[in-house]
């Protein structure tokens, strides 16, 4: 899906010069005066052939321009990476030396059923949340798009979530689904309800989570499909129109598949910081108990898979530990992604 | 009922529910601001107090004796605008050179950035905190900002932008005149990407403010923390005094739905661009 | 938002003088070789020593900066972080007692207290406390701060309503074993049905392991968490929960409920009083203090500790050993609830005089001869990760619903490959 022009001057694509192939061609030819600095805007192959090495020398302001990106990547991050490949292998308690221990930790990882637990916390909190805040999130925004007043108070309203901390928020959810006070309690005693001890069960623990990260991100992606409806052109509309079909056909016939692009990046992006979550159940249920600090609130109920792994790593030391965790997670991760983009492209190429 | 009146109705109830979506979103400020002014006993009680109190100064009296709330604060500050400042030049030089140079190996570095983009900072965390280890850097804010100053994303963003939105007539004659690329960089092509430049800042900069699990990671000192790791910890541990830590939430939300507001609609506009590319 | 290139370069060379400045400020005390600095720093979390004495000691050690930190969250994690970070560790530091043993085979990371002046006092403090944080080849490195007695916290008012004994002699009489102790529960709950026996089922778990002389490694490194004395513990912490005399607190709510009567009692050590003022102020004069069922148990109890980057290893003992003196240990037990670990201060008036928070009863009738009965027993590194699965599996039993037999295998095979990744037999 491509969106409508980035505001700014005329559009001028890679292919639109003018000119400027010509005087390319004559710039290894011409190494003094203006035409010099030409064939940096368009090399042309013609005047490659003067040695790789030359080459390269030449562009050194633009090799320079991109090295702080990677030198930090280099750094910070793809050695970090394949490090902890490494460290998968071996039992280290970040002080003492390091071991060698082979699949050990793998094999660990495979009979730890807190491991699995943790797996399936992360897995039915983002199902939790992932599919009533995409819900919600289209409906939001074809309200939206189906009114000409108050649009731009609703995308701000709408969009402020989304920018609010997350430990600012896991606090206030906290409070507000409290067992013992809060307003949710509070409630569902003036309505003669009994109270729920929200922060006490298995599954009210995993709503409460999910309910946080629905609140924090159905705006966000509410302005998301807002974007993409508004690319739509509306003579399709009016044509269906003509046709005699109903919201409800138009919806089906035209919204959905023109907007299958949209849903296939949210989807991406919700299943990529959904199963990472991490912060909520860490502030939710912070170092409660002095001898278990970090274990995901009561019967590790919000336990997510990355809580472990930091709690492995950074509370027990258990660095090879953790480095096996993490890895075997990441893979979890890009295994969903594959099967939620072939769900959805599939559904694509039968429409 | 006539038609009229009918559409009438079905514009009052579209504007009802996208109400109730408003109300949901902003009523957990409406209720910080309650609980941050009331004291912990009046959120205790039932039925609950639903409107403003006036302890509001107490309990952050108490939070300034719990917290070194300003340090946090200038902590969160000094990371926050660091890191924006960097990435915003190094991201949007990057993405010059990416944008109008065809420079050997250049499709391939492309690549690099663009499929790396979807490693988790998790999984090089621990090596990450290693590193910091080795170059004396933990517990500093150094080893928050240096790993961030240059993202993929920016660089991606920041080269779509220069692309459509620098005129390659107006480079051309800027190089007649003799510029080289950093002089290009800066007299011609920042002046023509400042929308982009906008966006990428407000985005970096909220996501350093809110950041939490590398400082979490990183940092020790009390008087080292970031606002985040300091309002978490407030609230760890059983015995929680929720007005003291609900004032602190307050102070730490204002300052980033101040600056949101203010720039809410050009952001919202490119945040969208962005996400549909 | 409107850039100027002006404001951008600005703010980049801005940035980079903060963030000299910032390396600038970070020369730590750790960098200077020669150990004499004048400039001390000191870690402890909130609660862990008494204020108002560390107050006094920066006033008493006036040719010394003491900075103080009071650090939240983990601490032991935040310790660990802190030991790697030369720039910002402290000279001076708290160790948790459930920690310390987690420290011992990291040893080195710490100043040999008998080296900077501890061999001369260690006589006048408990010896087994003192032995926790020994070495196997002798060495000292955390100086106790308070030991852990256990005791009943319990509410004075709320067990007159049901009827139940009010006077300290009496309630320790007649709540002398757990079974005596959860019948008087059950009444209480039927009296006042909001009101319950116990905030979860993990703090009876804790009390009554503490009760033995074994823990879940024994001294040859091999795992016994499997064995009776755990199993007992067990089924005895289970035991509230099945009579409905749990009120499954695992939450942060516990301040609501302490102070809005839903716990009829608290058993925990000595310090835990402080929890329990601070949490509710307006119950002053209702609670009292009991022996806790079944005998004597130790929780907790802190440490001092001197990492071995500190920058004046010499002064910050001499700072250690005056926050821990007698006479300040005394003033710790009134102002923070920290037992002492020096027996000369049992005997000083802060210590012998009655506590207005629990009207007035003299409180170490209760915990002084409990402090003087506590059960030793052996503590391995890895005893708190491999003890980590009980109490999850405990909070299952709440959470869940989760058979009692069931969640017991699954803790115990839990434990075993906790205790096999950590290297115990």
């Amino acid at each position: 899906m491509s969106s409508s022009p980035v505001a700014g001057p005329a559009p001028t694509g890679p292919t639109s010069g003018t000119g400027t192939g010509a005087t390319g061609r004559h710039a290894p030819d011409r190494p003094h005066g203006p035409g010099r600095r030409a064939p940096r805007i368009r090399p042309v192959s013609a005047g490659a052939r003067r040695g790789p090495r030359r080459r390269v020398a030449r562009y050194w302001p633009q090799y320079l321009a991109i090295s702080p990106y990677y030198v930090i990547f280099t750094v910070f991050m793809l050695f970090p990476v394949l490090y902890t490949v490494f460290l998968a292998f071996q039992k280290w308690d970040g002080i003492g030396d390091m071991h060698f221990v082979g699949f050990q930790q793998f094999r660990f990882l495979w009979d730890d059923p807190v491991f699995w637990l943790s797996v399936r916390n992360t897995l039915v909190i983002w199902v939790l949340s992932t599919v009533p805040m995409l819900f919600m999130a289209l409906v939001l925004a074809v309200l939206v798009n189906s009114t000409k007043r108050l649009t731009a108070f609703y995308r701000v309203a709408l969009f402020i979530p989304s920018i609010t901390s997350l430990v600012a928020v896991a606090i206030f959810f906290g409070a507000v689904f409290s067992n013992n006070f809060g307003l949710i309690n509070a409630i569902l005693r003036a309505l003669h309800l009994s109270a729920v001890p929200w922060m006490s069960n298995e599954w009210t623990i995993k709503l409460v989570i999910s309910a946080l990260m629905t609140w924090q991100w159905t705006g966000y992606n509410a302005i998301i499909y807002l974007a993409g409806l508004q690319a739509i052109p509306s003579e399709l509309y009016e044509a269906a129109r003509m046709d005699g079909a109903g919201p409800v056909r138009i919806f089906r016939s035209i919204t959905i598949p023109l907007l299958r692009p949209i849903i296939l990046f949210t989807v991406v992006i919700s299943t990529v910081t959904g199963l990472q979550s991490f912060t909520e159940p860490q502030v939710l249920f912070g170092s409660e108990a002095a001898t278990n600090p970090n274990s995901g609130g009561p019967g590790q109920a919000g336990l997510t898979t990355l809580l472990y792994f930091y709690h492995q790593a950074f509370d027990n030391n258990d660095f090879g530990y953790g480095a096996a965790i993490v890895w075997a997670f990441f893979l979890l991760i890009l295994l969903i992604v594959v099967i939620n983009w072939r769900l959805v492209q599939r559904k694509e190429r039968r429409s | 009922m006539n038609s009229r009146n009918r559409k009438r109705l079905r514009g009052l109830s579209v504007h009802l529910v996208l109400m109730t979506g408003v109300v949901i979103s902003v009523f957990p400020f409406y209720w910080i601001v309650v609980m941050a002014t009331n004291t912990s006993q009046d959120i205790y009680r039932y039925p609950p107090k639903l409107w403003f109190g006036d302890h509001l100064l107490t309990n952050i009296q108490h939070l300034f004796d719990r917290m070194a709330f300003f340090g946090s604060l200038s902590n969160t500050v000094i990371v926050a605008v660091s890191t924006t400042v960097l990435v915003l030049f190094f991201d949007s030089l990057a993405a010059f050179a990416f944008a109008k140079y065809d420079f050997p190996g250049k499709k391939f570095l492309f690549g690099v950035l663009l499929s790396m983009y979807i490693l988790p900072t998790q999984l090089a965390i621990i090596p990450q905190y290693e590193i910091m280890v080795q170059l004396g850097w933990l517990g500093t804010l150094k080893a928050l900002v240096v790993p961030a100053a240059a993202n993929a994303f920016g660089i991606f963003w920041m080269r779509q932008y220069t692309t459509t939105s620098v005129p390659d007539e107006l480079l051309d004659a800027a190089r007649i005149e003799g510029a080289g690329f950093f002089r290009l960089y800066w007299h011609v092509v920042l002046p023509c990407v400042r929308p982009a430049l906008a966006f990428l800042g407000i985005y970096t900069f909220i996501a350093a403010w809110n950041d939490y699990i590398l400082p979490l990671v990183m940092l020790v000192d009390p008087s080292r923390l970031t606002l985040q790791v300091a309002l978490a910890q407030l609230y760890a541990g059983h015995s929680t005094d929720y007005s003291m830590v609900m004032a602190g939430v307050l102070l730490s939300v204002i300052p980033l739905v101040l600056v949101f507001t203010f720039f809410a609609r050009g952001f919202i506009a490119d945040a969208t661009k962005g996400a549909l590319r | 938002m409107d850039l100027s290139r002006r404001r951008f370069l600005q703010a980049a060379v801005l940035t980079a003088a903060a963030a000299g400045a910032t390396a600038a400020c970070g020369g730590g005390s750790a960098s200077s070789g020669a150990k004499d600095s004048k400039n001390l720093s000191l870690w402890y979390w909130s609660g862990g020593l008494s204020d108002k004495v560390v107050g006094d000691a920066k006033k008493h050690f006036s040719g010394i900066s003491l900075k103080t930190s009071v650090v939240g969250g983990d601490f032991k994690t935040k310790l660990l972080t802190g030991l790697r970070a030369a720039q910002s560790a402290p000279d001076i530091t708290g160790i948790k007692g459930e920690d310390i043993a987690s420290f011992l085979p990291n040893a080195d990371r710490f100043v040999d207290l008998k080296t900077v002046g501890a061999d001369k006092l260690v006589p006048q403090y408990l010896s087994w406390k003192l032995k926790q944080a020994t070495t196997q080849d002798g060495k000292l490195i955390g100086f106790p701060i308070d030991i852990g007695p256990c005791a009943t916290f319990y509410r004075e008012d709320l067990f007159a309503q049901a009827g139940l004994p009010t006077d300290p002699t009496e309630v320790s009489a007649q709540l002398a074993t757990w079974d005596d102790y959860f019948r008087a529960g059950v009444e209480l709950h039927k009296a006042v049905p909001k009101t319950f026996l116990v905030n979860n089922i993990g703090s009876v778990f804790t009390m009554v392991v503490g009760q033995g002389t074994q823990r879940f490694i024994d001294e040859d490194g091999r795992f016994i968490g499997d064995q009776d004395h755990i199993r007992t513990a067990w089924t005895t912490a289970v035991k509230p929960y099945t009579l409905g005399i749990d009120a499954k607190i695992n939450d942060n709510t516990w301040n609501a409920a302490v102070s809005g009567g839903t716990l009829g009692t608290e058993i925990g050590a000595a310090w835990h009083a402080l929890d329990i003022s601070n949490a509710a102020p307006g119950t002053k004069g209702k609670w009292r203090v009991a022996s806790l069922p079944g005998g004597p148990s130790n929780l907790g109890g802190s440490f001092l500790a001197v990492p071995a980057t500190s920058g004046n290893p010499e002064e910050a003992f001499k700072i250690i050993s005056w926050i821990l003196g007698p006479e300040n240990q005394a003033r710790g037990f009134t102002d923070a609830a920290l037992f002492p670990t020096a027996p000369a201060a049992y005997k000083l008036p802060a210590l012998t005089g009655g506590d207005a928070f629990f009207g007035g009863q003299k409180t170490i009738e209760i915990f002084g001869p409990a402090a003087e009965k506590i059960p030793t027993a052996y503590e391995a590194p890895a005893d708190a990760a491999v003890s980590a699965p009980f109490y999850s599996e405990l909070t299952s039993i709440e959470a869940k619903g989760k058979d009692p037999d069931e969640a017991w295998k699954d803790a115990v095979a839990q434990a075993k490959q906790i205790a096999q990744r950590q290297g115990v037999k």
